[in-house]
């Protein structure tokens, strides 16, 4: 039996940047994988929808150029070739994570990882063959999510379909569903919108991106009708039948009315569930909770000590850079030092059309937490750099206590909404003031000074907008 | 939100570092914040 200080199960952007952490720490480690190296995020999830929704952006902008002067025609795209430029890119950071492991020091191992006792580990290779493992100080748990399939709705890999197979399309539907209005449903429904298919969303909950300040969603909600989508609130799909043409008829319930839309492709984006079941934790005696969620404490550990988990399979958010950083929380407790999950806030990126970006508390969170709130907001149709980008939809939204002005939150929907909430994510990091973001020179003309902006209107001093 | 003592992600790493409880710490920085060597001086005398 092979002994290594740690073991991580699972190569995502958990459990490979814990294994480097570790080994950076001298600690003897081995990352084991069923898969390829790099889990949903590289293989499947953040790079790949990325990359086509950068595409997207490229077609939709290429014709688009006449109110600037610029005549195009005959745009064309060749989701072929899309498709191998995606996975390229794919292979190019794969194969990267994959050098940086060995460059470590870290071992890999290909294979399903079983947890056979509180420090032991057998591999199951694709040949059959079964190798045991032993971890002197500790096994994590980095083995990620996976997508729920309704039963009614059982993935075909071409009709009926996941996230997994809708970032690989060799096509574009004339016609596309989206079941489940969160984020994937959202940024790869309106890949294809951009691309020409007519998008239908399906959301059973009253508001879609649940959980985001509504004022964002909207403008979102906006673009995607703007664009001759179609959205469904408060609606169930209950099932689909197939038509002689190939097309599928999905059964939808909405405002207690039952209707038929007939689609190409249905893509079912209703969630991600936690890879915890099979693993042999129930054995060990992990506690894993209701949802398949295995909980930790600050330092990541489950209730067995010798047994932490991280990232998706160790509960929400489902982010990859929530699970890369407590890979490295876990990865320096387990090597003897002092960390400890102390951040204030997770920022989320969701790459619609305009993008929103949020980080800390939102209106209406810290409402219900009883804070007396001021609010700043600045929207980018006034702000040359947007005008000059002709990029003017959304705003920056800021929301600080009344009383002491600290920043409890920054939401916003607009162009490089993504890049911009990283300033704003250190400002609740550093404990910032309205007037440590308002004081600070931003350049001009630069999207970032609508940051500055709303910071200065929650006080009532915004130069260019009124203030109430 | 408003409990936590207000101090940058250093300070609250170096306060971890050196055992001390961060909301012990009496803060003498810009608008109440504490400081690295609030935390330091806080530690030294033991
Ligand atoms: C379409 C899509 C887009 C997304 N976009 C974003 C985004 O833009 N930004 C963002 O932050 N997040 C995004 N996410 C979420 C992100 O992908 C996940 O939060 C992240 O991958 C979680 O990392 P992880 O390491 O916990 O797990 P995973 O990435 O799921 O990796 C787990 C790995 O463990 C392996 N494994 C599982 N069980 C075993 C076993 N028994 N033995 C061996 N190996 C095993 C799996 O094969 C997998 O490779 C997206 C997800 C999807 C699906």
């Amino acid at each position: 039996m092979k002994t290594y200080d740690a073991i991580v199960i699972g190569a995502g952007p958990g459990g490979y940047p814990c294994a480097i952490r570790l080994a950076q720490l001298k600690q003897k480690v081995l990352c084991i994988e069923k898969e390829n190296v790099g889990g949903v995020c590289l293989n499947w999830g953040c790079i790949p929808s990325k990359a086509l929704i950068s595409a997207a952006h490229l077609y939709e902008k290429s014709q688009a150029g006449a109110a600037m002067g610029i005549k195009v025609s005959g745009v064309e795209l060749d989701a072929n070739k899309m498709q191998d430029w995606k996975e390229g890119i794919v292979k190019k950071l794969t194969g990267g994570v994959g050098s940086l492991l060995k460059g470590n020091g870290a071992d890999v191992v290909n294979g399903t990882a079983t947890v056979v006792g509180p420090k032991r580990v057998d591999v199951t290779r694709a040949d059959g063959s079964v190798e045991q493992f032993e971890a002197t100080k500790a096994i994590v748990i980095a083995t990620g999510s996976t997508t729920i399939e309704i039963p009614t709705f059982k993935f075909d890999g071409d009709t009926i379909i996941g996230a997994k197979e809708a970032v690989s399309l060799r096509r574009v539907p004339k016609r596309l569903m989206v079941i489940g209005g969160g984020v994937i449903g959202l940024e790869l429904g309106m890949v294809y919108q951009a691309f020409g298919a007519e998008l239908i969303v399906v959301e059973a909950l009253p508001e879609l991106l649940t959980g985001v300040d509504p004022d964002c969603t909207k403008i979102v909600e906006r673009k995607i009708l703007k664009r001759g989508g179609t959205i469904h609130k408060n609606a169930k799909a209950l099932g689909y039948e197939k038509q002689k043409d190939g097309s599928v008829g999905v059964k939808i319930q909405a405002d207690g009315k039952e209707q038929t839309i007939v689609v190409d492709t249905v893509l079912v984006a209703v969630g991600m569930r936690p890879s915890s079941k099979g693993l042999g934790l129930e054995k060990v005696g992990v506690t894993v909770d209701q949802r398949g969620f295995v909980p930790t404490d600050k330092f990541c550990r489950t209730n067995v000590p010798s047994i932490y988990a991280i990232g998706d399979v160790s509960g929400p958010p489902l982010l990859a850079h929530k699970a890369t950083k407590e890979g490295e929380i876990a990865a320096e407790v387990i090597a003897g030092h002092k960390a400890e999950k102390d951040w204030v806030a997770i920022p989320g990126a969701i790459f619609t059309d305009p993008e929103i970006a949020t980080v800390g508390l939102t209106e209406a969170e810290a409402k219900a937490k009883g804070l007396e709130v001021s609010i700043g907001k600045f929207p980018f149709s006034v702000l040359g750099k947007a005008m000059a980008m002709n990029e003017t939809e959304g705003f920056v939204k800021i929301v600080a206590d009344k009383k002491t002005k600290q920043v409890l939150g920054v939401h916003i929907v607009g162009p490089e909404a993504s890049t911009m909430i990283s300033e704003a994510s250190l400002s609740l990091e550093m404990a910032a003031f309205l007037e440590d973001l308002s004081l600070t020179i931003h350049p001009h003309p630069t999207l970032g000074e609508s940051l500055m902006e709303a910071a200065a209107h929650a006080m009532g001093a915004a130069i260019h907008i009124a203030n109430r | 939100f408003n409990e936590k003592p207000l101090a940058t992600p250093a300070t609250r790493k170096l306060a971890r570092d050196l055992g001390v409880d961060l909301r012990r710490v009496p803060p003498t920085g810009p608008a109440g914040r504490v400081t690295k060597d609030d935390v330091r001086a806080l530690e030294a005398p033991e």
